[in-house]
């Protein structure tokens, strides 16, 4: 065995507040569906990434996947809170960037799945910026998915991870046909 | 078809033009023609009907009004005949879910609000309706609920998804794999 596969890459999911969350949750459970065994195995271990004053995404992943779902939630510093000051906002926007950076390196996931709160932006830096660096393995990807009540408009979070996302999930076909030439975006039809 | 309790909901936020359309003369008389006995009334920031005007309101179109500011709503919903509502995603798709007739009353004074566009796409593919406040009444008499699609499950959708996302990372696990 190679030192390369002792290393367990995990897939890190993005959560986000209440209806980010919910959808997550629906995302993670059909990846981890028993039917699939053999492949879902693959994107084990499984960590959840949430904002530390986030209390709505702990019930719903208890709800949804069980103890396992809450043993491997990370609790991360929020980027900024609705009504902070734009000078605190400074502050609060590089401390929650360099946790992501941290984590990234620290865990080097093989997937990063987010679908669009806030949050995930500086976790898909991250991850960019430690592929390009040879920290992350060359087969990393990074994963979004749009937000569901985004039918003819990207989100900001989505603005700015269309240039970098692997792959790019829309749910409606305003959007699959705004952005046809994108050779990242991708459309199946309504997920939930 | 009957619409004998309605549910009216507003979200977290306020929504006056709302409250006012659903309180007013017109609205009373269309629920009325289609015998609406109940109207619960989750108003949120927006104030609610006084005690004088909801007596009124019981005796003249024998209409029970409950009022409330927030509560968890999932047995409104699921009691309701019809659910009237905000432009949130959270209220159409608990209407969609739980297989509920829903009429969103769009809040034109918002200018550029994303939500309002889920609730339009969903009323073009007939999931439900959506109008503004001012045709509330006009839309309770006309509108044909019973032509309503239900919501169908998005599962095919998903797995499509997760078949791709197999695909996107299976050049990850070959590559670890051969090492």
């Amino acid at each position: 065995m190679s030192t390369e596969e002792a290393v367990v890459y995990p897939t890190y999911v993005i959560l986000g507040s209440g209806g980010h969350t919910a959808e997550m949750c629906k995302i993670t459970k059909a990846l981890l569906q028993q039917q699939r065994a053999k492949d879902s195995d693959k994107y084990q271990p499984i960590r959840f990434v949430a904002a530390n004053n986030d209390e709505t995404s702990d019930r719903q992943l208890l709800a949804v996947l069980g103890d396992s779902g809450t043993d491997s939630l990370l609790r991360v510093p929020r980027s900024r809170n609705v009504g902070q000051s734009w000078l605190s906002s400074v502050f609060t926007i590089i401390y929650a960037l360099l946790w992501s950076c941290w984590l990234i390196w620290r865990d080097r996931p093989q997937l990063v799945l987010c679908n669009g709160p806030g949050t995930c932006v500086p976790y898909c830096y991250a991850a960019y910026m430690w592929r390009l660096l040879g920290r992350l393995p060359a087969h990393s990807r990074i994963v979004f998915v749009e937000s569901f009540c985004r039918v003819e408009t990207l989100s900001l979070s989505g603005r700015l991870l269309l240039p970098l996302a692997d792959i790019f999930v829309v749910h409606w076909p305003a959007l699959a046909k705004r952005y046809e030439d994108r050779p990242n975006l991708r459309y199946f039809g309504r997920l939930f | 078809m009957h619409l004998k309790t309605v549910y009216v909901t507003v979200g977290t936020t306020k929504f006056d033009a709302l409250i006012e359309a659903i309180t007013s003369e017109s609205v009373l008389k269309a629920l009325q023609s289609r015998e609406c006995r109940q109207l619960i009334l989750q108003h949120g920031n927006s104030l609610p009907k006084s005690v004088e005007e909801s007596r009124l309101i019981s005796q003249q179109y024998g209409i029970q009004l409950e009022q409330y500011t927030f509560r968890p709503n999932i047995e409104d919903i699921k009691a309701a005949d019809l659910i009237i509502g905000h432009a949130g995603a959270g209220t159409c798709m608990d209407i969609l879910t739980n297989g509920k007739v829903g009429l969103i009353v769009v809040n034109d004074e918002l200018m550029d609000n994303h939500q309002q566009e889920l609730a339009r796409q969903l009323a073009t593919e007939r999931y439900l309706y959506t109008c503004k406040p001012s045709q509330l009444a006009v839309q309770l008499e006309s509108l044909d609920f019973e032509s309503l699609r239900p919501y169908e499950s998005a599962d095919e959708n998903m797995l499509k998804f997760v078949k791709a996302l197999d695909e996107l990372m299976v050049q990850r696990w070959t590559h670890s794999a051969s090492k």
